[in-house]
């Protein structure tokens, strides 16, 4: 049977990268087609040149058998594919109505009303509600903001529905609702490409699976001709490494750091309350929590740059001051927009921790036969694939980026570390090995507090569990702990 | 395997000089056929100017005279860009230090001559001082565009020292609006007479490379260039980025200002409206050839100041006028800005080794 | 007296809402022009060469706009096609266009351009309402730039929130790659803000010579184009407050001219300066609580 939507031999590099290799695919009428693959696939690039937000080196994509201009997001809408990113496309300070309104209501008036009117019976007969009336994004929440983008991308009227890993940033509660969203729009004729590295969600709704490796197609299936182990062997392609947790729930011991009813206001807004916890050197606290719900500004007071509004830290048993503050490391969430400086080298980002930058300075001048020193050690024990000191960070492939962070942070020799979103955006051989660096660390009898976005990183590293959820924090007991009940309790339906 | 760049400032030689003077090249040969057009001879003019820059030994030495305040205000510039501290207003601040060493100079002729010197230099580089971190402030604590603010600075300066020139500083006899003339004892020692070689263009060389020591050797110049490349950044790691805006929109306003007394105190030794010619403006060509490199900004003010003095010439012998040269300026910094667009570097990034670009793209 | 201070005011305040409406459309579109400056100062001296060269004020609109808009184009080339630094680029276009002006008015005039007049731009009286006590001659009786700058202040508000393309163009400056995302097309959208831009910049530069100088000075146009871009802040994006906040600028200069007439033993340099101590103030005053597009002057590269 032909496809709705072919894309004939896609290739595309970026540099030496090879992130397509001659992918075939195909999307036909009414079918849910799953496109899996471990991150790093080539998924989303593959998404990008259907959509026309890239042109590809070489091959062409056909809808109904005609070829369409590749490159040109304009085209690809004109011909109804639409897309619903991983990170929804919107414009925080335009309103709601104004966000659905850059959707295909026509194109030289703008009648918001009839917007409105349109996108509230849509929304209806796809059996949900949204606030129309808000006049900028700031209060609309993950979800809302993803159903925002499902009717923008649906007032086009595609006949082909782009969805790049839309579940990542629902709660667990949500994704049902989400998933017979997608049956629904099936149903109605359309065709749906959900991209997704979830066996599971792809197993329970998907009509075909084709499965990306290294950029290259290793599979095309169904969810009857396969089983979700054939499916994660197929995605790591064979040697999974080994996901041994080490033995840090033993070695425990005193208190390194307490939060006692830290709260924190932002421009009038509460974003954390009544934050208790303590860590005791060499365990990993892993806090669980979709983003938005105060992690960040959580980091940020861990991270010694924001105050809270209320409550204290003691570290070591003493009340946090200025020196005390430098006893934690802090790994943030977005690598290249504030865990490093892409254009400055190694060595200079290594002295961006605040107690390296301390420890390597004399009278207001800067070490730099001992920064660069320690750089030459740090790039050799923690195996970064570089030059040497002097090269840009920006020379670093995405894992060894995120080792040189973890190294940074190891380096300032905290008695805490603090990350968020340790291995978001590696491939699974990067991500093991940061993973196995945070471990030794706590085994050494350093302690951690991991918040992640990622259950799977949660429940692989945490030896406590905890959930973030509008800036509360709750422990979650050790038999509470299935992915379920931890589920519930992110979406804040318990507790 | 991924592959290191150089930087600007410490690549090798033959690639550092490439862009800026390839830049300055394709700008001249702009303002050739723009003289073709205006049917001025463009061989003959590009003559004139080199004659007039270097012809004789006296224009020679004017050269240096004329390069000596751009490479304070260069300076300025480089250092407050290198932050991304976008300071517009070494032009302010240069005429902010020569109006205060004017005002501190016509009182010092009872005075030594160098505690003399030491007070007109030192009030010159406090009063530019003041004026950048002025600016720094507004930014740091009321979200000013420092753009914008060093921007009236400047107009706010220009009307305060034709203020003083018509009013407190006016020269005795009161029929020019000059300021008197600054005693002996406040003037710069000058060398070789006639020519006007002088103590400031010493002092101009032994502020670059101090600059340059400051910006990439120590912790403060660190905080500085890491706020200019990644403010998020910057800020999560703890720079105080108030603190650093403030210092180093001082410390550039200091040596504009410096700049502006030392042009006081060794050249003109009077205050008069249109004291700077646009040295402030000039600076950012200035820096922007030397690509932010203080060491590298002596030679790129020389180059400015030769063109400037140049421009003299050719009024002279071709009817061109002198204005011409910033015309040329402008030229140099958009030839500059498009060797470095990052438009061009994404075409190139398609064939060249760059693993960061994948891995940030394919990562689903 | 009182009379005359109003209607200098509204005189004053049109070239600077011409051109802060300008800047507005190409902020909006996420672009910061500082090159505005040298825009307005390109149209002022192209409308005094042309209406000198054919004694024509129209030939001088017109070549006031011809010449703004090649300024305008040379920063969108660099600004917007090859995204480089804006706010250098802005001012390199202000270096660039003082030097030309310069060396083009020298040519043409000489270098003093003794007794160069050209014909201005005529006081259209609207009938009996320009004889309203106080506030007759200040709105009803001036040239016709004047009342076109502001009447288009309803039409850009319109077009900015009334139609699509301003939506497009405030979605390309809040978040460009997503604009693109949806098809808009960035780059068309930000030169068309930018060629829009350039027209009425020019027109407010052509003012200066037309409407009130009937001269040409070099760098006449004395950071109006800087003012300009504080009133656009100022004026939190919005069109209406934009006009607003150019009265006010506006009443600054004309209290130069009147206190310039009255003896008031102050020097007068502080007038002069006092457009400029004003934006200080004000821009602090507002204590930057910020209106701008997000995007604002973030370098924009199209996948």
């Amino acid at each position: 049977m032909q496809g709705l939507l072919e894309a004939i031999a896609i290739s595309k590099r970026f540099g030496a990268t090879v992130a397509l290799d001659a992918v075939d695919f195909s999307a036909r009428p009414g079918e849910i087609h799953a496109l899996l693959g471990e991150n790093g696939a080539g998924k989303t690039t593959l998404m990008n040149v259907i959509a026309g937000h890239l042109r590809p080196d070489r091959g062409a994509i056909r809808l109904d058998g005609a070829a369409l201009k590749t490159g040109s997001a304009q085209a690809a809408l004109h011909a109804g594919i639409a897309t619903v990113h991983q990170s929804p496309m919107l414009f925080e300070r335009l309103s709601v109505v104004e966000n659905l309104a850059l959707g295909g209501f026509g194109t030289t008036r703008l009648a918001l009303r009839e917007v409105a009117q349109q996108s509230a019976a849509m929304a209806a007969r796809l059996g949900f509600t949204l606030r129309l009336d808000q006049q900028t994004l700031d209060a609309v929440s993950i979800a809302e903001r993803m159903r925002l983008e499902i009717l923008r991308a649906l007032s086009f009227g595609p006949r082909v529905l782009i969805l790049d890993e839309p579940t990542g940033l629902l709660a667990p509660a949500e994704l049902s609702g989400f998933l017979d969203l997608l049956r629904a729009l099936r149903d109605r004729g359309r065709s749906v490409i959900l991209i997704t590295h979830k066996l599971a969600e792809a197993m329970a709704v998907a009509d075909r699976i084709t499965m990306l490796r290294a950029g290259r197609v290793v599979a095309q299936t169904t969810p009857s001709q396969t089983s979700a182990e054939e499916l994660a062997a197929l995605m790591v392609g064979g040697a999974l490494p080994a996901a041994a947790r080490g033995d840090t729930r033993d070695g425990r011991g005193d208190e390194v750091l307490r939060l006692a009813e830290v709260g924190l206001e932002v421009g009038g807004r509460t974003v954390l309350e009544g934050i208790s916890l303590r860590l005791r050197a060499g365990e990993i606290l892993a806090v669980a929590g979709v983003d938005g719900n105060g992690q960040h500004e959580l980091t940020e007071i861990l991270a010694a740059v924001r105050h809270p509004s209320r409550g204290h830290l003691l570290i070591e048993g003493r009340p946090a001051d200025a020196a005390q503050m430098r006893r934690i490391a802090v790994i943030p969430q977005s690598r290249d927009h504030e865990g490093l400086i892409l254009d400055l080298e190694l060595w200079e980002n290594l002295l961006l921790a605040p107690s390296l930058r301390r420890r390597l300075r004399w009278a207001g001048m800067q070490r730099r036969a001992a920064a660069m020193a320690l750089c030459r050690q740090v790039i050799e024990r923690f195996a970064i694939l570089a030059a040497g000191p002097r090269q840009k960070a920006a020379a670093l492939s995405g894992g060894h980026r995120q080792r040189l962070m973890v190294a940074r942070a190891l380096e300032s020799r905290p008695a805490v570390l603090v990350a968020y979103d340790l291995t978001r955006g590696l491939d699974v051989r990067a991500a093991a090995d940061v993973a196995r660096m945070v471990r030794e660390f706590a085994a050494q009898g350093g302690a951690v507090l991991l918040m992640s976005t990622d259950l799977d990183e949660i429940f692989e590293l945490g030896d406590r569990m905890a959930i973030i959820s509008r800036g509360r924090l709750l422990e979650v007991a050790p038999h509470d702990r299935s992915a379920e009940r931890v589920g519930l309790l992110m979406a804040g339906a318990v507790g | 395997m991924p592959t290191a760049t150089s930087s600007g400032s410490r690549g090798n030689i033959v690639a550092a000089l490439g862009k800026p003077l390839g830049a300055l090249a394709i700008a001249l040969g702009i303002v050739a056929l723009a003289l073709a057009v205006l049917g001025a001879n463009p061989a003959a003019t590009f003559a004139a100017l080199l004659s007039g820059a270097f012809g004789n030994w006296l224009a020679a030495t004017d050269t240096l005279v004329k390069a000596t305040p751009l490479v304070f205000t260069g300076l300025a510039v480089s250092a407050a860009f290198s932050g991304a501290l976008w300071n517009i207003g070494a032009e302010g601040q240069l005429l902010f230090g020569a109006l205060a060493a004017a005002a501190c100079g016509v009182h010092l002729a009872q005075w030594p001559r160098p505690p003399a010197i030491a007070v007109v230099l030192g009030a010159g580089t406090a009063a530019g001082a003041v004026a950048g971190a002025l600016c720094g402030w507004l930014r740091a604590r009321f979200a000013v565009s420092e753009i914008i603010s060093t921007i009236m600075l400047n107009f706010i300066a220009v009307q305060a020292l034709s203020w003083a020139v018509h009013g407190p500083l006016m020269e005795p006899s009161r029929a020019y609006p000059v300021s008197q003339a600054l005693p002996p004892a406040a003037c710069l020692y000058r060398f070789l007479p006639p020519s006007r070689l002088n103590a400031g263009m010493i002092a101009a060389l032994a502020l670059a490379p101090a600059c340059y020591v400051w910006l990439f050797y120590t912790n403060a110049g660190f905080e500085l260039r890491a706020l200019g490349k990644n403010p998020r950044a910057a800020a999560f790691f703890g720079v105080p980025v108030g603190r650093v805006a403030v210092f180093a929109m001082g410390l550039s306003g200091a040596m504009a200002g410096l700049g502006g007394a030392v042009q006081l105190s060794a050249i003109s030794h009077r205050l008069f409206e249109r004291f700077s010619p646009g040295w402030g403006y000039e600076a950012i060509a200035v820096a922007l050839v030397a690509r932010l490199n203080p060491l590298a900004v002596v030679p790129s003010a020389l180059l400015f100041g030769a063109l400037d003095n140049g421009a003299q010439a050719i009024q002279r012998a071709q009817g061109v006028s002198p204005v011409l040269v910033q015309a040329a300026q402008g030229l140099v910094i958009f030839v500059l800005l498009a060797f470095d667009t990052p438009v061009l570097a994404s075409w190139r990034r398609r064939g060249a080794v760059r693993e960061d670009l994948a891995s940030g793209r394919a990562d689903a | 007296m009182l009379e005359a201070f109003l209607s200098s005011t509204v005189a004053m305040a049109a070239p600077l809402l011409l051109a802060a409406l300008g800047e507005l459309l190409v902020e909006d579109s996420g672009v910061i022009n500082i090159g505005i400056e040298g825009v307005m100062l390109t149209g002022a001296f192209a409308a005094m060469a042309a209406a000198y060269a054919t004694g024509s004020v129209a030939a001088g609109l017109g070549c006031a706009a011809l010449a703004a808009l090649a300024m305008s184009a040379l920063f969108g080339a660099m600004a917007v096609n090859l995204a480089v630094n804006q706010v250098v680029a802005g001012t390199a276009l202000d270096i660039f266009a003082l030097g030309v002006t310069g060396v083009f008015y020298r040519r043409m005039f000489g270098v003093t351009g003794q007794a160069l007049t050209v014909r201005t731009l005529r006081q259209v009286r609207l009938g009996p309402l320009s004889h309203l006590p106080l506030i007759g001659p200040a709105l009803f009786h001036q040239n016709l730039l004047v009342y076109f700058s502001f009447l288009i202040v309803p039409a850009v508000w319109l077009a900015l929130y009334r139609t699509r393309w301003g939506l497009n163009l405030r979605a390309a400056g809040e978040r460009p790659e997503a604009a693109d995302a949806l098809g808009l097309g960035v780059y068309g959208l930000r030169w068309q803000a930018l060629m829009i831009s350039g027209v009425l910049t020019g027109l407010s530069g052509a003012y200066l010579t037309l409407g009130y100088a009937n001269t040409f000075v070099e760098g006449m146009s004395a950071g109006r184009g800087f003012i300009a871009l504080a009133i656009v802040i100022l004026g939190e994006w919005r069109p209406g407050r934009i006009a607003i906040a150019s009265v006010l600028f506006g009443a600054a200069l004309a209290l130069q001219f009147v206190l310039q007439a009255v003896n008031t033993g102050i020097p007068y340099q502080l007038f002069l300066a006092l457009p400029y101590v004003l934006t200080l103030v004000v821009l602090t005053a507002l204590g930057g609580q910020s209106h701008a597009p997000s995007a604002l002057g973030e370098p924009y590269v199209r996948p």
